[in-house]
């Protein structure tokens, strides 16, 4: 667990202002391949902004991010997906009036072979199977990818939802309240979806306000107040007192 | 299933068994399409039992020639509440479209045009008068960021002011004479534009049940923010779907010039509230995600089938308009219930 595999993601010098405020001030976040990273800090410290930031749904104001150390500029959160960058937003990730595999394959669905795929038609059966067979993959048993998510308890959904983007991912997978809402076991099933993805190499970040979840799942913290990263350091350095007190300002950096 | 088997190193499933497996026959009963389908059939069983001649060739070949163009326009509106919008532009296309294509051919005809040709350039006009309100529409909703009600009440108002303005209030006359004959029964009740549309309506359900730009429509009226995370340019297929609704309406009004044989600048005049009628008995919700073709479909069948039904019984069929309001608050509150069926469970 504690062998490291090469930076996959990095934020570099990264500012984000909105007018005249500074939502980002010279962020630094490095990102290991089978690594979770967890993103912590009090409301308004500036999570959100950077989460927009490395999906793709917004462009920093100024620094850097670097996939694989290459210099990367989203143009969209699309831009960022193709890259292998999922992004899962906090509660709003599915189509509720989709099936489960709809929702899955949204936005790459596949097309029948042939010049009916040319015209767009689906292959859903074959969407269907797939779907079912990769939220197996990562975890994730659902009964029938054919039922709409809105028939699915919000458990299931949280874990459809994290499935798919793990499913998808090839690089990093970043996760914004992925425990909102949950009860202890379901939360403690999206934990364990965690990880797998680090298990498979994928890079996590993980952001949740449920301290103790930080403390069980990742392996670094970075701390962020007020748009600046105050700490950056082994999840083994913190129990839930100091790790509190640093994001609440406590704590002396 | 997959339960069962999960490997002691896995996790515990997280998702089980939901829901109960529910009968048949309530499945079945609980089909809106069926249901619709059985209102629509009682409707003829009494108006024939009320009135023999009711159940004859005539009347539904008049009944579809009521419907097709109502059906075009309904399925494009139907498309747009999908994605969780709503096209009140559409009765005011129709009689546009309808005006301006009368204009061209009417030039055309003077012109010695032969009326084949004269017609081919006409549904052209038509459709691209259609596609233009709805590229209207979409920028309005886009850049202007107007909601869709009032995006389409601009256009609604533009597209009729000026096609009375541009006619003074009376049909364009002097296109190709015989046009009107292709509105004429060809096998059974069915005219020639009447089969074209039939064919139209087997197309659009396939796209929107089969295929990649129905899925699209249905995510982005379901979570729009889903459908944008998930990659899919938002902005780019709502431009699609209101052009969709636009061509459908240019559509129709091309087939109201066929059965004027003339554009009438009130062709359409409140057609958007048929539309709108038919898509909720069909079993759409206006908030988005929810619909199907063949709701739609029927609902239009029963619309025209009422307005038929009262006249030929000798009903006066403005009691149309209470029978539809009855449907639609029968067909919202189906609506309302299944969806606090579906928070239950």
């Amino acid at each position: 667990m504690t062998e490291r595999g090469d930076v996959i993601y990095e934020a570099r010098n990264v500012g984000k202002r909105y007018g005249a405020v500074v939502a980002l001030d010279d962020v630094n976040l490095k990102l290991h391949a089978g690594e979770v990273v967890g993103l912590v800090g009090d409301n308004g410290a500036g999570k959100s902004t950077l989460v927009k930031c490395l999906s793709g749904a917004h462009n920093p104001t100024s620094g850097q991010l670097l996939l694989d150390g290459v210099e990367r500029v989203w143009k969209s959160p699309h831009d960022a997906i193709q890259a292998g960058v999922e992004t899962l937003y906090q509660d709003s990730g599915l189509a509720p009036h989709l099936s489960v595999s709809s929702n899955v394959f949204l936005g790459r669905e596949q097309l029948k072979p042939g010049l009916l795929g040319k015209m767009g038609f689906l292959a859903q059966k074959s969407m269907d199977k797939q779907a079912h067979e990769d939220l197996e993959r990562v975890g994730i048993a659902v009964p029938a990818s054919g039922r709409s998510v809105a028939q699915l308890s919000g458990g299931q959904r949280q874990a459809v939802a994290i499935g798919r983007a793990v499913a998808w991912a090839s690089r990093v997978i970043i996760l914004d309240e992925p425990t909102n809402h949950l009860g202890a076991r379901q939360a403690g099933e999206v934990l364990h979806v965690i990880e797998r993805a680090k298990a498979q190499g994928l890079g996590v970040i993980f952001i949740s306000h449920t301290l103790p979840h930080v403390l069980q799942v990742t392996d670094r913290v970075v701390v962020l107040r007020l748009g600046r990263v105050v700490k950056d350091a082994p999840t083994s350095e913190f129990d839930a007192d100091t790790l509190l007190g640093t994001i609440t300002g406590l704590i002396a950096d | 299933m997959a339960s069962t088997e999960a490997k002691p190193a896995g996790p515990a499933a997280p998702v089980t068994q939901v829901v109960a497996p529910t009968s048949r026959l309530k499945a079945i009963l609980s089909n809106q399409q069926f249901l619709l389908l059985v209102v629509w059939l009682a409707m003829v069983i009494g108006f024939t039992l009320i009135k023999p001649i009711f159940f004859s060739v005539d009347v539904a070949a008049n009944i579809l020639l009521d419907w097709a163009p109502l059906v075009l326009i309904a399925l494009g509106q139907l498309i747009v509440v999908i994605s969780a919008g709503i096209d009140l532009s559409v009765g005011a296309t129709v009689g546009f479209s309808g005006v301006i294509g009368a204009f061209a051919m009417k030039s055309l005809t003077a012109s010695g045009q032969a009326t084949p040709t004269t017609l081919i350039a006409g549904v052209l006009v038509c459709v691209a008068v259609g596609a233009l309100v709805g590229t209207i529409n979409a920028l309005l909703i886009n850049y202007a960021r107007l909601v869709p009600f009032i995006a389409t009440l601009v256009t609604l108002g533009a597209a009729s002011g000026l096609s009375l303005v541009l006619t003074k209030g009376a049909p364009i006359m002097g296109g190709p004479t015989d046009a009107i004959m292709l509105v004429t029964p060809w096998i059974g009740p069915f005219s020639k534009p009447v089969v074209v549309i039939i064919g139209i309506v087997v197309l659009l359900w396939l796209f929107v049940h089969k295929a990649r730009f129905g899925r699209y429509t249905f995510a982005i009226g379901s979570n729009a923010f889903a459908a944008r995370a998930a990659g899919i340019n938002v902005k780019r297929h709502i431009a699609k779907v209101y052009v969709l609704s636009g061509v459908l309406a240019g559509l129709a009004g091309f087939f109201f010039y066929l059965r004027l044989n003339g554009g009438a600048p009130t062709s359409g005049f409140g057609m958007e509230l048929d539309a709108i009628a038919a898509v909720v008995i069909g079993g759409a919700a206006l908030a988005g995600g929810v619909g199907r073709v063949s709701g739609t479909v029927i609902g239009a069948l029963i619309l025209t089938t009422v307005t038929s039904g009262l006249i030929i019984i000798g009903v006066d069929p403005s009691w149309k308009r209470v029978v539809v309001a009855v449907l639609i608050a029968i067909a919202a509150t189906l609506q309302a219930l299944r969806k606090t069926e579906g928070r239950a469970s």
